[in-house]
């Protein structure tokens, strides 16, 4: 080290006072210090806290706040009758905040005894209790009612008030699970609709989540009670729909719509829809398949699920992903088909109303026509000979329909396309109502002579089935068109109505007139295309058809057809329209009226009483109805003959006694007028059986016979009993089998015959 | 040296008796910086309590209180001795020169051979007691500094006389510190030895070289050896450090935050957010973030400007001082206190690059702010002899 000359010598100043370069220099140092250095922050400062505030604030918020949403209770949606179709109720997510646990013993009592309790797994639960920093864990999240009493019970018992929070929440349930599923849709696990009306009602279901806004610290925590910093938004519960949907109606539609998938064997499902057709109201909207939105991503058709169990990796889940979309889709407004016979019931309405033709024209049919040089053929190759206008859409006669095509011209023809609304989206307030592309129909300008003969009655082009009930229910109601409508009310969470529906008419595309001639030349009864559609007391008017799908057959080389039935009953004071639409039957008959048409005359028979629809009989319907079988226990035997004379029954007495000691049919059934009620007198022949004799094939004449000589009723299904062309198909207790005397059997007749 | 003539001491000075009145405008110490330094003391006291009370209350079982109950006993203790030093001639120190540095240097050595579980040797820990030999070395290297000027203060000008030998003490002194590692530390001390040598007298020619030389070799090790790239990667672009590697950027982004949701006026005294373990350690280093939150712009500013006026008095203490030894007294402590607090500023602000250092007088830490006080007794024992408020007297070399 470098030595000064000397110590200093008793401490008195030894050196002089600053020169003047100390002076300058220092005041250098100050001014770098002060001016550069401390300048240099201020600068800083000021362009943090003065320029960039906000941004930096923002930022810093952003990790500050946790910000929790209070969910708000999703409304309710309710059937036309305020029956529930789908809920959210309360269930419960268990908290924990590891933190506050004291000992290993607990954390051990915890795993062992909770996660037995809510069945998670052990490890899971007992590796979370070691997250010491963490006061936020989540154990289980949307328990139900009594397991969350359990659970209080058990942390109150076990003194961890502390350590658990049971937290409320909501969950999604579809009480009548599958019924509409189509129509509702579903919600996700964070209760938002993401299908069906849940999620094109959203906004309304949903209501305004609320907030809880927490500062945290830096671990993530919530501030402690001393430091706390709390704001809460309380949530605004949604609003609830009442639809116009039936759920009983909608019960039958897709009781009968699920069978026939079945025993049709339907690849590509089926759909129905039933319409008020004075107001647009749906009253059912079915689709089959379809799943259950309490457990919405199961796929219900067991050989999709089979194939699909069958791959892996990314297949696997593509897979999946396709068939659950699939089974999403609302066929009945998502789907396009080609209509074909049932748009004869369009061309009529023009034709008539344009006067091209009355009931009366006459047209002759030698099996085809001749346009521009295209042989178009007619269904029935030997040709309806001779036939008048009534009589040609009653033989669907595809010729007649092209002369009328080509009398009515393109123009006009073009001009009820459209008013009948199938060049436009019906605007029903669902989601994904498909887009009407021009794509899918021929306009003015390509309608030449043979689209327009050819579209006459329904082929080459492709409506949705929304469009087609909607225009049929034009076609019945007097000629208006309507705008329909699945939700008819919304209720507040207090059950005030905040919105009503109106029936919204878009216009009228034929003239009432127009609409009364054409409902009576549609009524099945004279109709033979449709017979399968008969209701016994209800007038019922439609028209069936089977068309190719033509575009899809080109490309697979398949064969496939979509079966429907369109139509409306009563026809002399049109209320409810119906189609029933099956997509690829994969029988060998499958025309409209074979397969499609008997579905829509069950559903009308079950729902159209329900529906307060007053039948009217005829003669003929009266003579045939059914009785109920009257109480004759423990009577006298000529007492009993009596009351079951007088019930237009007969009987057959069965031994030797003197009074009845047990009778079969029992009381309140329903048999045919003349069935046979056995009444056994002696309890030794109350073992007589007889066996069910084979009544396919037969007419119903014949399979009477048939029952009688067995001694037993049956009851028949599927059509009136006034014609002699329905055979049976099938019966509800198998041939050969041995039954007691008197039992009822129920047989469905069939129209075998019937034309497209 | 010293001991050798005890009896000495008590020798003869000018004006004993008025030097060793307390409070005085006119024969005592300096009041303007006194106060100023007790207005820094207060609102750095206020400024602890504030910072300090979320983050005691998650590490000390819930006491939010236990930080400033310790900060305050020992700005107490400081105060006193403070007030008992600036009653003592400071030219006694003359004595203290040589060995205190030998002694400072002997800790810089030991303390890199005590046992450390983070690799890094700034500590000494006996009971009670807690320190950091870096903290003495400033001290011991401004007081030989001051001493070697004063009493060579003719030879300053030379290459041998006013250069070498301060830079081997400055060397050999950074050098240890560096290698506890302590950047920050050491460029503290260098700024000091720089301050001093400059105002000393020693040839700007040299300084400017060795300024040159080393800003040189700082350049290349980082620019082209790479060293302390995610310091630099954090100080330009802190967001994208950030999204990059939060860990690495964490301390620079959370004191960002909490200055820039300071705004103008700041969130309020006590309603900083950031304190609560998202800035580290904000009673300590980053305790100006959070006053820059709680207080604003304004706050902050006029945080600066008591240090900004706390460096004019000190030294102007210094210049006023009747020699030498006294005036790079002056300057030097001076110099540290304003040199430290700028570090600090900088860095919490983002304005170089990150190295912990510690804010005088309103960072937590005991041994530290007696410490800090003691020598500003140092100061206000000058400013007794200084020829403040009083006619300037004519100076000659």
């Amino acid at each position: 080290m470098a030595k000064p000359k000397k110590a200093p010598v008793n401490n008195t100043p030894t050196t002089k006072a600053p020169t003047r370069q100390m002076w300058r220099r220092s005041i250098v140092v100050l001014v770098i210090l002060i001016g550069f250095c401390f300048s240099a922050v201020i600068g800083k400062l000021s362009i943090l806290q003065i320029a960039q505030a906000d941004e930096w604030r923002e930022r810093a918020v952003a990790q500050q706040m946790s910000d929790s949403i209070i969910s708000p209770k999703r409304g309710t949606i309710y059937d036309t009758n305020m029956t529930v179709l789908a809920q959210s109720a309360t269930v419960w997510t268990v908290i924990m905040s590891p933190k506050d646990i004291k000992d290993e013993d607990t954390r051990v009592k915890i795993a062992d005894e909770l996660s037995a309790m809510l069945e998670v797994d052990r490890d899971t639960l007992y590796k979370k209790t070691l997250k010491t920093n963490s006061q936020y864990e989540v154990v289980k999240s949307k328990i139900e009612h009594p397991l969350a009493e359990t659970l209080s019970t058990w942390i109150q018992d076990n003194d961890l008030t502390g350590v658990f929070r049971i937290i409320e929440d909501y969950k999604r349930y579809y009480p009548l699970n599958s019924l509409a599923s189509e129509v509702l849709g579903f919600t996700g696990t964070d209760n938002n609709g993401l299908y069906g009306l849940e999620a094109y009602y959203e906004e309304t279901l949903a209501g305004k989540p609320g907030r809880i806004v927490t500062a945290k610290n830096g671990w993530g925590d919530e501030l402690s009670a001393k430091l706390k910093f709390e704001k809460t938004v309380d949530a605004e519960d949604g609003n609830s729909l009442v639809l116009t949907i039936d759920s009983t109606v909608q019960y039958y539609a897709e009781k009968y719509l699920e069978i026939a998938v079945k025993e049709n064997g339907c690849t590509n499902r089926g759909a129905c829809i039933i319409m008020d057709v004075n107001t647009g109201a749906i009253v059912a909207m079915a689709t089959k398949g379809d799943f259950d939105p309490n457990d919405p991503m199961t796929v219900t058709d067991p050989d999709a699920a089979a194939a699909i169990a069958l791959l892996s990796g990314d297949e696997r889940s593509e897979a999946l992903i396709k068939a659950r979309e699939a089974q999403w889709v609302n066929k009945p407004i998502s789907d396009y088909y080609e209509p074909g016979s049932v748009f004869k019931v369009f061309t009529s309405a023009m034709a008539l109303e344009e006067g091209v033709v009355n009931e009366e024209t006459p047209f002759y049919c030698n099996g085809y026509i001749n346009v521009a040089g295209e042989r178009i053929g007619c269904h029935k190759r030997t040709g309806h000979g001779s036939e008048n206008f009534a009589q040609a859409v009653s033989n669907s006669c595809n010729p007649a329909f092209a002369e009328i095509g080509q009398k009515l011209g393109r123009t006009l023809f073009w001009k009820y396309y459209q008013g009948f609304g199938f060049t436009e989206r019906t605007g029903i307030d669902m989601l994904s109502e498909s887009r009407v592309t021009s794509a899918l129909y021929h306009n003015e300008e390509q309608l030449d002579i043979v689209q327009l003969s050819v579209s006459a009655f329904g082929q080459t082009f492709k409506v949705t089935p929304i469009q087609m009930i909607t225009a049929m229910a034009a076609v019945a109601n007097g000629g208006k068109l309507m705008q329909p409508y699945v939700v008819q009310q919304v209720l507040d969470a207090d059950g005030n109505v905040v919105e009503n529906t109106e029936p919204v008419v878009k216009r009228q595309v034929i003239s009432e007139e127009t609409s009364d001639r054409l409902c009576k030349i549609l009524d099945v009864s004279v109709n033979s295309g449709s017979k399968n559609a008969y209701v016994a007391g209800y007038r019922v008017a439609g028209k069936t058809g089977t068309s190719d799908k033509t575009d899809q057959n080109l490309q697979t080389g398949s064969n496939d057809v979509v079966a429907s039935f369109a139509g409306f009953a009563p026809s002399d004071n049109p209320q409810y329209a119906i189609l029933v639409l099956l997509d690829e039957p994969q029988v060998s008959v499958r025309f409209g009226g074979t397969i499609s048409a008997p579905v829509a005359q069950k559903i009308m028979a079950e729902a159209l009483p329900y529906l307060g629809v007053e039948p009217v009989y005829t003669d003929e319907e009266i003579a045939s109805m059914e009785r109920t079988t009257p109480d004759v226990m423990d009577k006298e035997v000529s007492t009993a003959q009596t009351m079951l004379t007088n019930s237009e029954l007969r009987y057959k007495v069965v031994g030797s006694g003197s009074t009845v000691i047990k009778q079969v049919p029992g009381k309140g059934e329903t048999i045919p007028k003349n069935g046979i009620v056995v009444l056994y007198t002696e309890e030794g022949e109350l073992s007589r059986t007889t066996t069910v004799p084979n009544f396919s094939g037969m007419t119903l004449a014949q399979a009477n016979v048939a029952a009688a000589n067995a001694n037993i009723n049956i009851q028949m299904s599927g059509l009136g009993l006034e014609s002699g062309e329905a055979k049976a198909s099938t019966q509800s207790i198998a041939e050969g089998t041995s039954v007691p005397l008197g039992t009822v059997v129920e047989v469905d007749f069939l129209y075998q015959d019937a034309i497209e | 040296m010293a001991s050798t003539k005890p009896a000495a001491l008590p020798a003869a000075s000018p004006k004993p008796k008025k030097r060793f009145r307390l409070f005085s405008v006119s024969q005592g110490f300096d009041m303007p910086f006194l106060i100023i330094l007790m207005i820094i003391l207060v609102v750095g006291l206020i400024s602890q309590f504030s910072a300090g009370y979320a983050y005691s209350y998650y590490w000390n079982d819930g006491d939010s209180f236990y930080f400033i109950k310790r900060q305050l006993v020992f700005a107490l203790i400081g105060v006193v001795a403070m007030l008992v030093i600036s009653t003592v001639d400071y030219h006694i120190l003359h004595h203290f020169a040589i060995p205190l540095m030998l002694v400072s240097l002997a800790l810089l050595a030991v303390v890199l051979f005590l046992p450390s579980s983070t690799g890094i040797h700034r500590w000494i820990r006996l009971p009670g007691l807690q320190f950091q030999p870096s903290e003495i070395a400033k001290f011991a290297l401004i007081l030989l500094f001051a001493h070697l000027i004063s009493l060579n203060h003719k030879k300053m000008k030379t290459f041998l006389g006013g250069y070498l030998p301060f830079m081997l003490i400055l060397g050999l002194t950074c050098g240890l510190v560096f290698i506890e590692p302590h950047l920050s530390g050491t460029i503290l001390l260098l700024g000091i030895g720089i301050v001093m040598m400059y105002v000393g007298g020693t040839r700007l020619a040299y300084l400017l070289g060795t300024l040159g030389l080393g800003g040189a070799a700082v350049f290349y090790m980082i620019f082209v050896k790479g060293y302390e790239q995610d310091r630099i990667s954090v100080w330009l672009d802190p967001m994208k450090a950030y999204a990059e590697n939060p860990n690495q950027a964490w301390q620079t982004v959370q004191s960002l935050y909490a200055i820039g949701s300071g705004g103008v006026m700041g969130q309020g005294l006590g309603n900083s957010r950031q304190k609560h373990l998202f800035l580290p350690e904000p009673q300590n280093d980053f305790i100006f973030s959070v006053i820059c939150e709680e207080m604003g712009f304004v706050g902050a500013v006029l945080v600066i400007i008591l240090f900004a006026l706390l460096l004019w008095r000190g030294i102007t203490i210094g210049m006023k001082s009747p020699d030498k030894f006294g005036s790079m007294l002056a300057v030097g402590l001076t110099a540290q206190i304003g040199l430290q607090a700028f570090m600090n500023m900088a860095v919490v602000t983002n304005t170089i690059p990150n190295t912990g250092i510690s804010l005088p007088f309103f960072s937590y830490g005991g041994t530290s702010l007696v410490m800090l006080l003691a020598q500003m007794g140092v100061v206000l024992s000058v400013s007794r002899n200084a020829s403040l408020g009083r006619e300037r007297e004519k100076r000659d070399l």
